[in-house]
């Protein structure tokens, strides 16, 4: 199936460290269900209540795919006028922003971000509906990002 | 007495000293309406206000009064305190404007970036010959400067004075309309400065009162020392179509049928409405006057806002003034409507009626009632109005480019429509979407029964999209989204095949890059040599 390739760069995906950086916090999340409806279960001693941590495991374990999929498919690409965002594979969108739009650029990372050496890049227009995110950027390359973006987007800053 | 000329102050000013008390009214409507809501079983079961006030039996009722009267005056306290600290100029690049009791706030609103200009007038402050005024420059909803109240005048000459120094006519004109006649409050040599202008103002609303219409239609217009451009006026929304208009809505449309269904079971079929009636006002109060009150604002808010509505170019752009109880004037310069949007209720087809919106930054998404070119145009008026804001729609035939967009079907007049299979998603409208880009401007057709075209300038293009959900994917289909700035509008082109979404996208971009290097400069005179 055919879907939206730039002519002009190659994509660059981000960094398959940002799978366990989701995984994580999501996997803290399952396990707190299933610890709690395990717990719910053995006290109260009811066996429907065991459904929770069979249901949330489940869950856990489809939702590490969807993240490993979403993360292999996450990319980005700075062609000469415009910065391109590409992600999602159920949902899939691509995002086209002129250098001459961006308003301005963030770089946000915690603490797991950190500790897996990446950054989010958030890139601002003047419409809320831009949503041109990068999570998974390297952080030295986020950095380095975040100032060719900002003086592309200088060079060519339009008006509203 | 001669006309006072007002002018915008470049020195720390504060908001006209009436203006606590153009707020407090709000508080005094609360209490009043408590009062009577309180006391009108009394008045209506024949027990007179004396005996209220006389007994001590009501003691309660001094109780609610000296707690009424405490928070008023504590309101009034607050208001003037902030009144005391709230101060404003004007700069030649900037409104300043600083306030606040605990944190101070200091903010600027620079007119490199001024996105639009409202006069407010609440019916009170009309009366009183005071207003509001609203500078919206890009950057959110509350990166503006709002102040309020100034004299009408005062405001006027703020609005008119911003508006020169934002299109760029250079600061000496300005400052040469400032050595105009000498202010008129000069002759009265008796008295505190703030007396004469006290007396002044009451003077010149006396005078003003003799015209009650201007006062209503808020069409007042005071002498300012950089006199308002020429305005020519455009279009007029007639009363009479714009109830009509209200009528022929989906919300009047549920209220008659409901009506209908009612009556009918009512009159053929013994049916007990007036106990069913009853029972759905005992059994859920607040759900049916909540609801009624939803309908009931809907109309209100429609008429209000649309009331004598009037549009007109001037030279520092778009002129816009409606409102019945609130009269807005609003100015936005050329350039910066990011977007339009017209539509076609399923009742106003028959009519061909078009409501109008359109995206301005700063008005943001929360103001729908703000972000109206014309609540309810003819097919003519609806063209007029795109023209108003693109003079150049860069097609041979606007016209007919523009008809075919509001209600054409198919490819006919090159427009780009969705394939077949798109009919197993959106079996009503696929034969009714349709996309086609002008020099100038993208338009986005939609809707079967009820009508939808969106006009996106090329250079007003934020950034744009492309998605497809697995149901889209299965049909080889794709949405193309144009970004615009926050407002009613939001540009989207559905179901179109993927291929041809693909190459609207990298058209589009190209476009809207092509657009950007010719768009008109933000100081709009400069660029035309005025």
């Amino acid at each position: 199936m055919s879907w939206y390739e730039n002519a002009e760069v190659p994509w660059t995906y981000v960094s398959p460290r940002l799978i366990p950086a989701r995984l994580i916090p999501f996997w803290i999340f399952i396990g707190l269900v299933t610890v709690g409806g395990a717990v719910a279960a053995l006290a109260s001693g009811l066996a429907a209540l065991l459904a929770i941590p069979v249901v949330a495991l489940a869950l856990g374990a489809w939702g590490t795919v969807v993240i490993r999929r979403q993360v292999t498919a996450h990319a980005w690409a700075e062609g000469s006028e415009d910065l391109m965002v590409k992600k999602g594979r159920m949902f899939r969108r691509v995002t086209v922003v002129p250098y001459g739009r961006m308003q301005f650029v963030d770089v946000k990372a915690g603490p797991i971000d950190r500790a897996f050496g990446i950054a989010t890049l958030q890139l601002h227009t003047a419409s809320p509906a831009s949503d041109a995110s990068i999570s998974g950027v390297p952080a030295e390359e986020a950095a380095r990002l975040r100032d060719r973006l900002t003086t592309k987007g200088e060079a060519r800053l339009a008006g509203l | 007495m001669t006309e006072q000329t007002f002018r915008a102050p470049r020195e720390w000013t504060r908001v006209h000293p009436v203006s606590p008390l153009l707020g407090g009214w709000a508080v005094i409507g609360i209490l009043l309406a408590y009062f009577i809501h309180q006391r009108l079983p009394d008045l209506i079961a024949g027990t007179g206000f004396d005996d209220a006030f006389a007994l001590a039996d009501r003691f309660p009722f001094v109780w609610i009064l000296v707690a009424a009267i405490l928070g008023f005056a504590l309101t009034m306290l607050v208001s003037i305190w902030q009144w005391r600290r709230t101060e404003y100029r004007i700069g030649d690049d900037a409104v300043y404007l600083r306030q606040g009791i605990i944190t101070q706030q200091q903010r600027q609103a620079r007119l490199d970036r001024l996105q639009a200009v409202d006069v407010v007038q609440p019916l009170l402050a009309r009366v009183f010959g005071f207003a509001a005024i609203n500078v919206q420059v890009a950057g959110g909803t509350k990166s503006g400067v709002e102040l309020r109240y100034l004299r009408l005048g005062d405001a006027e000459a703020l609005r008119n004075e911003i508006l020169a120094l934002a299109a760029g006519v250079a600061e000496r004109d300005v400052a040469a309309a400032e050595d105009g006649s000498p202010d008129e409050a000069g002759a009265a040599p008796d008295g505190s400065p703030r007396l004469r202008d006290l007396t002044s103002h009451l003077a010149g609303r006396a005078q003003a009162l003799n015209d009650p219409e201007a006062v209503l239609l808020g069409t007042e217009a005071p002498r300012t020392a950089v006199a308002a451009s020429e305005e020519r006026p455009v279009y007029t929304v007639p009363i009479g179509r714009l109830v009509l208009s209200t009528i022929l809505s989906g919300p009047a449309a549920f209220m008659a049928i409901v009506l209908v269904l009612g009556l009918t079971a009512w009159l053929f079929f013994d049916y007990d409405l007036v106990g069913t009636l009853l029972a759905a006002l005992g059994g859920s109060l607040f759900a049916t006057v909540g609801a009624l009150f939803g309908l009931l604002g809907f109309f209100w808010t429609r008429i209000n806002g649309g009331f004598h509505f009037t549009a007109g170019v001037s030279d520092d752009g778009l002129r816009l003034r409606h409102g019945l109880t609130e009269t807005r004037r609003q100015t936005v310069p050329p350039g910066r409507v990011q977007a339009i949007r017209l539509h076609q209720p399923l009742f106003w087809r028959a009519k061909d009626w078009w409501r109008i919106s359109i995206n301005v930054a700063g008005y943001g998404d929360d103001q729908e009632s703000v972000s109206i070119l014309h609540p309810v145009a003819t097919r003519q008026e609806a063209l007029t109005a795109v023209w108003l804001i693109l003079p150049d729609l860069g097609d041979p035939d606007p016209a007919g480019t523009l008809g075919l967009a509001m209600s054409g079907r198919g490819g006919e007049g090159g427009f780009l429509t969705s394939p077949d299979r798109a009919r197993r998603v959106d079996p009503l409208q696929w034969r009714f979407r349709g996309v086609r880009a002008t020099e100038r401007a993208l338009l986005i057709r939609r809707g079967r029964w009820e009508r939808e075209l969106y006009v996106v300038p090329h250079e007003r293009t934020q950034s744009l999209g492309l998605s497809q959900g697995p149901l889209l994917r299965g049909l080889s289909l794709a949405n193309v989204d144009v970004h615009s700035t926050s407002g009613p509008v939001k540009p989207v082109a559905a179901h179109l095949d993927v291929d041809d979404a693909m190459a609207l996208l990298d058209a589009q971009a190209a476009r809207a890059r092509e657009g950007r290097r010719r768009q008109t400069p933000e100081q709009w005179r400069e660029a035309v040599g005025l």
